[in-house]
């Protein structure tokens, strides 16, 4: 039996929410952003652009739901990423090593929106003591995460064992 | 770079969005997420909190062992200075407790009776942090348990942690001091400051207003009776700088003694401790009143500044 696509995006997106807040909250020293890391491989899917951007802030909203940042930083912030992976999907389907990096670069330019967005709404806590360390090692760890698992995460969401096959 | 594809509706879809998370956030700021912000995160939180814990339950785990084994190297030197530790708690416990036998004693020659103002504690498991630029942390207790918002935590030696943003039925949600906009108004020595965080820096920056004489490196900052937020007497942090006053101000810099990142435990206070016969009490005694509520007044501004 297979899922509706809408409901595997949501089990997904859950289950990086609850990963992202209890697992990688523990272990300070590998800080992955899995929810963005999941919007930004959603724009590897077949799934339609316009329900991507929607995953995206509804994804960031999410997260903004939980934390003590102002509500819509991240829905802002991830939407725009969701776009910029819409458009530079091309990029990551050369191979496993150029979806990775792909990843990692969407994954700091989202980490530095964040700051700067953040930063413009008022949102000084976000400049912790090792704000710069931490945009690095989030971009560092989306990036391996990434090279690991997004052939099968657009498997799983598309539902095709074929799906960004490398060759 | 990009590519030039046609994607339908794709641009009026990424627009739309974001005028609606800007529309948002300026929303938040105006609200202070009170209001239908607030029943958003407390119904979010609620849906997500059950998750978390069961979570949590596995998670702790196998964050303990990856945690030992990149201090595998310490280990050994962290257990003896631990056992030297205990070994010295012990001795000082059996002396408090020759102390507590004495006061026990001091207070039935006296006929004393205990003043009752011994606030309540709720200890809870930080079960989660939102990310990792969010220094805020979730812990497993809620209204259920007698959590609330605005109460004070602190950490289990008693030292301040933040304190409590959002709560629901189960779960709150904690922002430390380093990570709070809003000032805490403390006492280091006999003069008054307001301690507030930094950007880029897990230190804090003490001002003192009408400064009387130098504070050293070392002075402990404690948190003021003044203080709205926080009840009188928690250990802060320390001083880590010189400072003498210049025409009437000074200004200096405070090390936390709690880094939020690391905690596993922490212990909501039950502050005030009944705001309701605090309230009735004023109603009684006039001349109070009006003096708790100029303190009172007073030290929101310094709080909220």
């Amino acid at each position: 039996m297979r899922l509706p696509k809408p409901l595997v995006i949501a089990i997904v997106l859950v289950v990086a929410v609850v990963l992202q807040t209890t697992l990688f909250a523990q272990i300070r020293i590998i800080t992955p952003d899995l929810v963005l890391l999941v919007v930004i491989m959603m724009s590897l899917t077949r799934v339609r652009p316009e329900l991507v951007l929607l995953t995206g802030f509804m994804a960031g909203l999410l997260v903004d739901l939980l934390g003590s940042s102002i509500l819509g930083l991240r829905a802002v912030v991830f939407t725009i990423v969701a776009y910029m992976g819409l458009r530079t999907r091309q990029r990551a389907e050369i191979g496993r090593l150029a979806a990775a990096i792909w990843a990692g670069v969407l994954s700091l330019i989202g980490v530095f929106l964040l700051v700067v967005i953040g930063t413009l709404f008022g949102q000084t806590s976000l400049l912790g003591p090792d704000v710069f360390r931490t945009v690095w090692v989030v971009a560092l760890a989306n990036l391996v995460l990434a090279g690991l698992f997004a052939p099968t995460f657009v498997r799983l969401v598309d539902g095709d064992p074929a799906a960004l096959r490398f060759s | 770079m990009l590519d030039n594809e046609p994607r339908g509706r794709i641009l009026p879809t990424l627009i739309s969005l974001i005028v609606v998370g800007v529309l948002l956030m300026t929303f938040d700021v105006r609200v202070q997420g009170q209001g239908v912000v607030g029943v958003m995160r407390t119904g979010t939180q609620t849906l997500v909190a059950p998750l978390q814990k069961a979570a949590a339950v596995v998670v702790n785990p196998v964050a303990d062992m990856v945690r030992s084994l990149t201090n595998v190297a310490s280990l050994q030197e962290e257990n003896r200075v631990l056992r030297a530790q205990i070994a010295e708690q012990q001795a000082a416990l059996i002396g408090v407790q020759d102390d507590l036998a004495r006061l026990e004693f001091l207070e039935q020659l006296y006929d004393l009776e205990t003043a009752g103002d011994e606030l309540g504690r709720t200890v809870a498991l930080v079960i989660g942090r939102p990310g990792a630029f969010d220094s805020a942390l979730i812990i497993n207790k809620g209204t259920a348990d007698g959590v609330a918002v605005g109460q004070p935590v602190v950490d289990t030696n008693g030292y301040v942690v933040g304190t409590v943003k959002d709560v629901t039925g189960g779960s709150a949600t904690i922002v430390p001091i380093t990570g709070d906009r809003q000032a805490v108004t403390v006492i280091v020595g006999e003069q008054i400051g307001t301690l507030v965080s930094q950007v880029a820096s897990s230190e804090m920056r003490l001002e003192v207003l009408d400064a009387r004489e130098p504070i050293l490196a070392g002075d402990r900052v404690l948190t003021s009776a003044v203080s709205a937020s926080f009840p009188a007497g928690l250990p802060i942090g320390e001083v880590i700088g010189d400072s003498a006053p210049g025409i009437d101000t000074l200004t200096t810099f405070v090390s936390p003694f709690v880094n939020p990142d690391i905690l596993r435990l922490v212990v909501v206070l039950a502050w005030p401790p009944d705001p309701v016969s605090i309230t009735a009490d004023d109603r009684v005694i006039p001349v109070d009143t009006s003096t708790t509520t100029t303190v009172a007044s007073s030290s929101t501004t310094a709080e909220e500044g």
